[in-house]
């Protein structure tokens, strides 16, 4: 287990390094130490290079990370299902829908707005979710189905308010919704840091509930656990973490579905041990992904979004695969 | 903890117990008290309302009327914690999460037990490795629960049942889908833990035989309704069999046990 978090550490470190050096402007291994050690000869560029431009981008793309991939560690317990991410819970068609919707009604809207208006719809769409979904107590299947059926809703929401927006405003909606870290900056990265500590604390400290509801409603009751009360939390936990990571970057998908079942496969169902691992992984696959879209077709700078799909959708493919058979 | 432990005995009473599917009403008016350091048997035809019954006794469904008393306190009132340190519940075909080894199922039995922040103490470990040993889960307990036959697999939900160091244990069909062998082997079990530890035992059943053998106590029920209670002799006759399954009957002695013996015609 620790040699597993320091290498995971190690991998993570190697990433940000890397992606603090490649870019636009290559800097070599020398000069990302000097920029970032102060010594030798100082050049200001590589100093602005690193501090202003890459430094908070990183940051932000390993938080989104790390909050992603504690949501989805959550969902996928408090679902019991393998499939399920914390999209099922229309967090991601809410903060489109709320996005666009900002975009059409508002003139020039200004990025924070954005951010603001997607947490929102995201807060809202998994609120209306779980009291559809609630009739005398909650149950996971009830939650996915309503989830699809108004992630659909909010999505032909969007696609018809796009239809109205001004050209330019719509396809701007659309490059945030892609999921991307370019515009961050250390304030924007201070703000997320922030804003994950209690949630995440949290989701630790609840982990032997999470073990728990894993094995089924009627079980864990058994054995004592508020089921109801323990799903509603864990779910504000999720809107909070995943609702966050959208506002911050937009879509960045499949990291939520990735990284828990890599952490699964190395550390098995303890969550105490999943949470961690999968939150180190999860800044790893964010990471590597803003990284890899900066450096496949230089000088265009594909969204992080777009390269954890490229990533996640063979990864769907290959669950539903090893589960073929499985007919629990 | 030990001021009440002559009234800890996993006492279980209800009386004039109506429980209800949203509207469709499963079981009316049953009054019904569980005998404590027995074993009970639940027996009776499919939607006799066995299960219902028991997921009642346990707190997992709410009754829409009447009294349920769990040694003397208001059942309905307990917190699902309180509930949980006092009755063990072995749920009809369980599903564990995969990878889960015998050691970690039985260690959530702890659950009841422990707190937010709270530590897991030598006691905890010891309700543990005594849950293991009274089952004869020792061995297995480093094993997967997906790589144990159902006999073993069965036996360690009950180890985590035990570990919950409740008085009453209340199984939800625990021998079907077993084999003969591990059918025997599981009564034997369930019997042995209530003559040596104290146990309340109550357990749906499809057996009419085993349950006569096995049990001490039968409960017959039909339509939400008990049609017979008391001990194997006295409630198992053919007219019983008859009006509650539909079955002609006849009732010999059991040439090995001398329990009754229902044989079809």
């Amino acid at each position: 287990m620790i040699r597993l978090i320091v290498s995971l550490t190690l991998l993570l470190a190697v990433l940000v390094a890397a992606s603090l050096a490649f870019g636009d402007v290559s800097l070599t291994w020398r000069e990302l130490f000097d920029a970032l050690a102060g010594t030798g000869e100082p050049d200001p560029q590589s100093a602005m290079i690193v501090f202003d431009l890459r430094l908070p981008r990183v940051l932000l793309a390993l938080l989104v990370g790390v909050a992603l991939a504690t949501a989805g560690t959550i969902t996928l317990a408090i679902m019991r299902n393998p499939l399920a991410e914390p999209g099922v819970l229309g967090i991601n068609s809410g903060a489109a829908a709320a996005a666009m919707a900002v975009i059409v009604l508002v003139q020039d809207p200004p990025v924070g707005l954005l951010q603001a208006a997607g947490f929102l719809g995201a807060a809202t769409m998994a609120l209306a979710v779980y009291a559809l979904a609630w009739r005398s107590g909650t149950s996971s299947l009830r939650i996915i189905l309503i989830g699809i059926g108004l992630s659909a809703l909010a999505t032909a929401f969007t696609t018809l308010l796009s239809a109205f927006g001004d050209i330019g405003d719509v396809q701007r909606a659309m490059i945030w919704l892609a999921g991307s870290v370019y515009d961050a900056s250390m304030v924007k990265v201070r703000l997320l840091a922030l804003w994950l500590i209690v949630p995440v604390a949290l989701a630790l400290v609840f982990a032997r509930e999470l073990d728990l509801i894993r094995f089924g409603d009627l079980s864990a009751r058994s054995l004592g656990q508020p089921v109801d009360l323990v799903r509603g939390l864990m779910i504000v936990l999720v809107t909070v973490l995943s609702g966050a990571a959208v506002a911050a970057c937009g879509l960045i998908g499949f990291v939520g579905l990735i990284a828990p079942h890599m952490a699964r496969r190395l550390v098995g169902g303890a969550h105490a041990r999943l949470l961690p691992v999968a939150a180190l992984i999860g800044a790893c696959l964010v990471v590597a992904a803003d990284l890899a879209g900066r450096i496949i077709l230089p000088p265009v700078q594909l969204p992080a979004g777009i390269v954890t799909g490229l990533l996640g959708a063979p990864f769907f493919a290959y669950l539903l695969w090893i589960r073929r058979h499985d007919h629990r | 903890m030990t001021t009440d432990k002559t009234t800890r005995f996993g006492k279980i009473e209800g009386k004039g117990v109506h429980i209800a599917y949203g509207k469709r009403r499963i079981v009316e008016n049953l009054d019904l008290a569980i005998p404590e350091r027995r074993f009970t048997a639940l027996i009776g035809p499919n939607g006799s309302g066995k299960s219902t019954i028991l997921r009642t006794f346990a707190a997992l469904m709410k009754p829409s009327g009447g009294n349920l008393l769990l040694d003397g306190r208001d059942l309905t009132k307990l917190s699902t914690r309180e509930v949980a340190r006092k009755v063990g519940v072995l749920l009809q075909g369980p599903v564990a999460p995969e990878g889960l080894t015998v050691a970690d199922l039985v260690r959530q039995g702890r659950y009841p037990h422990q707190q937010l922040f709270g530590r897991w103490s030598a006691h905890d470990q010891e309700a543990c490795e005594e849950a293991l040993m009274l089952t004869g889960t020792t061995d297995l307990s480093d094993r997967a629960l997906d790589s144990l036959s159902g006999g073993q697999r069965q036996r360690a939900w009950i180890a985590m049942t035990l570990a919950q160091q409740g008085e009453a244990l209340l199984l939800d069909e625990p021998t079907t889908y077993l084999d003969l062998e591990h059918q025997i082997e599981l009564m034997k079990l369930i019997k042995m833990l209530v003559a040596k530890h104290g146990k309340t035992a109550v357990a749906v059943l499809h057996d009419i035989n085993q349950a006569a053998r096995f049990a001490e106590h039968i409960v017959i029920l039909k339509d939400g309704r008990i049609t017979a209670a008391g001990e194997p002799e006295t409630v198992i006759s053919a007219e019983t069999i008859f009006t509650v399954f539909n079955v002609k009957t006849m009732v010999i002695r059991d040439p090995v046990a001398g329990t009754p013996l229902c044989v079809p015609l």
